[in-house]
């Protein structure tokens, strides 16, 4: 309703711009009675929406023909998305009667979702659950306790079956074994014109020293490393080789604001002598996927990953990889203090309402060979003894490189270290914070080791 | 404004109601509250429902796997000592003070342009709207982490002319600006709506001005500011009460953690990983109420001052 039209032409503008207040044509011409059957089909369609809401809650109904179905999920990217999902296809051959819903999804959504999901009674029946996490969700009596249930765990390494372990019993089964590695890109090697280092023997300072010397033979934005200090792992191969831990068996931190302010100085010196990107590009990396990473890409020498994870690097990098132990301070392989760690957990939700048939698929999951031959070592190495033996010849060469290196570093290996606490879930993003204040020259290594201690120890005491 | 035109004519026929014309009101009142109700059902489960129990919980321990334990005040004390939400606050409140006005004044030049009888002004009307549109997408904030990366298209430009550009999202001191920049972006919206506002100011204004021998600044001082003080305040309040709830833009630029070093650690963002990254919804619930209160606080404010400075033709 223009006050003063300005002109004709202005007044039309008006009426054109969507903020306009031209009332809504044609609603003064219906009669009453129609508005009110308009009504009616509004309201009628309100009520089949409702009721379809309805139907999408609650957890997995049994269908009138005694067919189960179960809802299972876990983060990953395709590669573990197409294994899985042939290893449900085997399962629910053997057993018709249950039906395996998948829901996947990237890691960093995985956790919302599933605390939200938890928070509304609608957890799925399987959750792959991850070591971080494990002792939040089953302290809190997310998890049912699975030894309570048909799972045969006699073929599990000891090690691995006691990370599943907590104070309200067995409430996961390890899905792999990992361990803490350095992957190198042989290409980069090469094109800088520098020997590939020999991981029994190399130091920290090696590291630092080789990776400077292949950013400086490189072309521009390639680099010798990626910097660590973006999750635990890295920090925790530091800690032990220095005596001390990430966390105690008590569920405390397990050393000082000294002990990572250490290792956020030999970061900064990496930093200054260009072994690893600058402190932007490595806030940028931090949010890159798998397949997108530096590593990946050929622009970065090496890198800090999980072992499980070289074969979907190998194929996103389309070349050959190499899994190299981390360095030490001694020079010696011995004084590695890597781990076997339990990749990923099988968890079930402790409010599943049919929980013989979860434990029945987890248990195909651990200890059926057909589910070996379908997820191979996507989630590590096989943790039990049986199916690793059974699906050695169809594991993929870049497989047998991560079965050979767990293998390899058995004997060096350090103590287990303790679980993480109630909490620890919020520790990677504390690093990954301060990792950056101390890249960006916002606080010394000295005082992100002091504000970040404090923090961390306030996550897990809650 | 078809509210007032339809209040004038419910009011014109008062005193003349037949008893027919009362059961048709009747019917018509029927036909309204059952139209209403998928809105009115929304309004209750979606709305208030879901808003008491946040009230409910942010006096609560609640830690989303088990029952909400009652801590009375204890949230809202622990936030006096939390350094990183009073972070999140100086970033948030950065972002609305900087990025409000900027984004009006440019919103308000380009109206101005355009109302000086452009030809083929939808075309430009639509392409300026555009952004608003797209601005608070996620596939508009992923461009935008591209666009301002270190390898990105402002560097590379920056690159032809001999300059090292800063990765301007990925810098702590660079990357609220790009945030900024992308609110700034939005403009479309107020500028739409200033648009109108200019069109209804009478010309004969302005042509008694131009008699009088008044300069244009002097016209947009004296005529074009005051006629277009209600539509300015309507904006602001609008943009403000917007801006502090902005969410997606700082998410996604920076992969949900309000990095680098906390520096786009918006409220919202800080509330969302307090609730579902830290399991501490409690918390995040009075966190909510908080930003609520501040909200109403800032729009009162601008109620208060809009008496000063917004100048009603009436």
């Amino acid at each position: 309703m223009p006050l003063f039209p300005r002109a004709a032409s202005a007044a039309k503008h008006i009426a054109e711009a969507p903020t306009s207040g031209a009332s809504r044509p044609g609603s003064k011409v219906l009669s009453p009675r129609i508005r009110t059957r308009k009504a009616g089909a509004v309201a009628a369609a309100v009520a089949a929406v409702m009721a379809l809401s309805a139907c999408g809650g609650g957890a997995a109904p049994q269908n009138a023909d005694g067919t189960v179905e179960l809802r299972f999920s876990w983060w990953g990217g395709d590669k573990r998305a197409q294994l899985t999902q042939e290893a449900i296809k085997q399962f629910e051959a053997e057993n018709p009667k249950i039906k395996i819903k998948p829901e996947f999804g990237d890691w960093s959504g995985y956790w919302d979702k599933l605390a939200t999901q938890v928070a509304a009674n609608d957890a799925p029946d399987i959750i792959q659950m991850d070591e971080k996490y494990i002792t939040e969700y089953s302290s809190r009596g997310a998890l049912l306790d699975l030894s309570k249930y048909d799972v045969d765990t006699s073929k599990l390494d000891e090690a691995a079956l006691n990370a599943g372990k907590g104070e309200k019993g067995l409430t996961g089964i390890a899905a792999g074994i990992n361990a803490a590695t350095i992957l190198a890109n042989p290409a980069v090697f090469q094109a800088a014109g520098v020997p590939l280092p020999d991981d029994t023997k190399w130091t920290w300072e090696d590291f630092g020293r080789i990776a400077a010397e292949i950013t400086a033979k490189s072309p521009k934005g390639t680099y010798g490393a990626a910097a660590y200090g973006t999750d635990e792992a890295s920090l925790g191969v530091w800690l032990r080789q220095n005596g001390k831990s990430l966390y105690t068996s008590d569920g405390k931190l397990g050393f000082e604001p000294g002990d990572i302010a250490e290792w956020w100085a030999f970061l900064k010196k990496l930093s200054k002598d260009k072994a690893v990107p600058s402190a932007s590009e490595v806030v940028e990396a931090e949010a890159a996927p798998l397949d997108q990473s530096g590593l990946a890409t050929g622009k970065n020498g090496m890198a800090f990953w999980w072992s499980n994870q070289a074969p979907a690097l190998e194929k996103a990098s389309g070349g050959d990889l190499k899994i190299l132990r981390f360095p030490t301070k001694t020079g010696s392989a011995a004084d590695t203090e890597l781990w076997y760690k339990a990749s990923q957990f099988w968890s079930a939700s402790s409010r599943t309402k049919h929980p013989q048939e979860t434990a029945k698929f987890i248990n195909f999951l651990t200890n059926n060979v057909k589910a070996g031959e379908a997820l191979l070592a996507d989630r590590g190495v096989y943790p039990n003894s049986e199916v690793r033996a059974a699906i050695q010849p169809k594991l993929t060469p870049a497989d047998v490189k991560v079965v050979n290196f767990i293998d390899q570093i058995k004997d060096e290996l350090g103590e287990a270290p303790a679980p993480p606490p109630k909490g620890a879930g919020a520790i990677q993003e504390i690093i990954k914070r301060y990792t950056s204040e101390v890249l960006f020259e916002r606080l010394s290594p000295e005082d992100a080791g002091k504000k970040a201690t404090d923090e961390m120890k306030s996550a897990i005491s809650n | 404004m078809s509210a007032i035109s339809e209040l004038s004519s419910f009011t014109r026929r008062k005193g003349k109601v037949t008893a027919e014309e009362k059961k048709a009101n009747k019917r018509d009142n029927k036909a309204a509250y059952i139209s209403l109700l998928p809105w009115l059902v929304g309004l209750v489960a979606i709305t208030i429902g879901p808003m008491l129990m946040s009230l409910y919980l942010s006096f609560t321990d609640y830690n989303l796997l088990q029952p909400p334990e009652w801590t009375g005040l204890d949230n809202f004390t622990r936030m006096l000592s939390d350094a990183r939400l009073h972070n999140s606050l100086r970033v948030t409140f950065t972002y609305v003070f900087i990025g409000v006005p900027l984004q009006l004044a440019v919103a308000l030049l380009i109206a101005l342009v355009l109302d000086k009888g452009l030809r083929g002004l939808p075309f430009y009307r639509s392409v300026f709207y555009l952004p608003s549109l797209l601005g608070g997408s996620v596939a508009v904030a992923i461009l935008w982490k591209q666009i301002f990366g270190t390898t990105g298209l402002v560097n590379q430009v920056l690159a032809m002319f001999g300059i090292q550009g800063p990765g301007w999202i990925s810098d702590p001191s660079t990357a609220l600006g790009s945030i900024i920049l992308l609110h700034v972006w939005t403009f479309g919206a107020p500028m739409i709506i200033f648009l109108a506002g200019l069109r209804q100011i009478p010309a004969m204004y302005y042509e008694a001005a131009k008699v009088d021998g008044a300069s244009t600044l002097q016209q947009f001082w004296r005529i074009t500011m005051p006629m277009l003080s209600p539509i300015i305040f309507f904006n602001l309040v609008l943009q403000i009460i917007g801006s502090f709830q902005s969410f997606t833009q700082a998410f996604i630029v920076s992969g949900g953690n309000g990095g680098p070093s906390d520096s786009t650690m918006f409220f919202t963002l800080y509330l969302y990983q307090k609730g579902f990254g830290q399991f501490d919804m409690g918390y995040a619930s009075a966190m909510a109420w908080v930003l609520l209160l501040i909200i109403g606080v800032f729009t009162a404010i601008n109620f208060i001052a809009s008496k000063y400075w917004v100048f009603y033709d009436d």
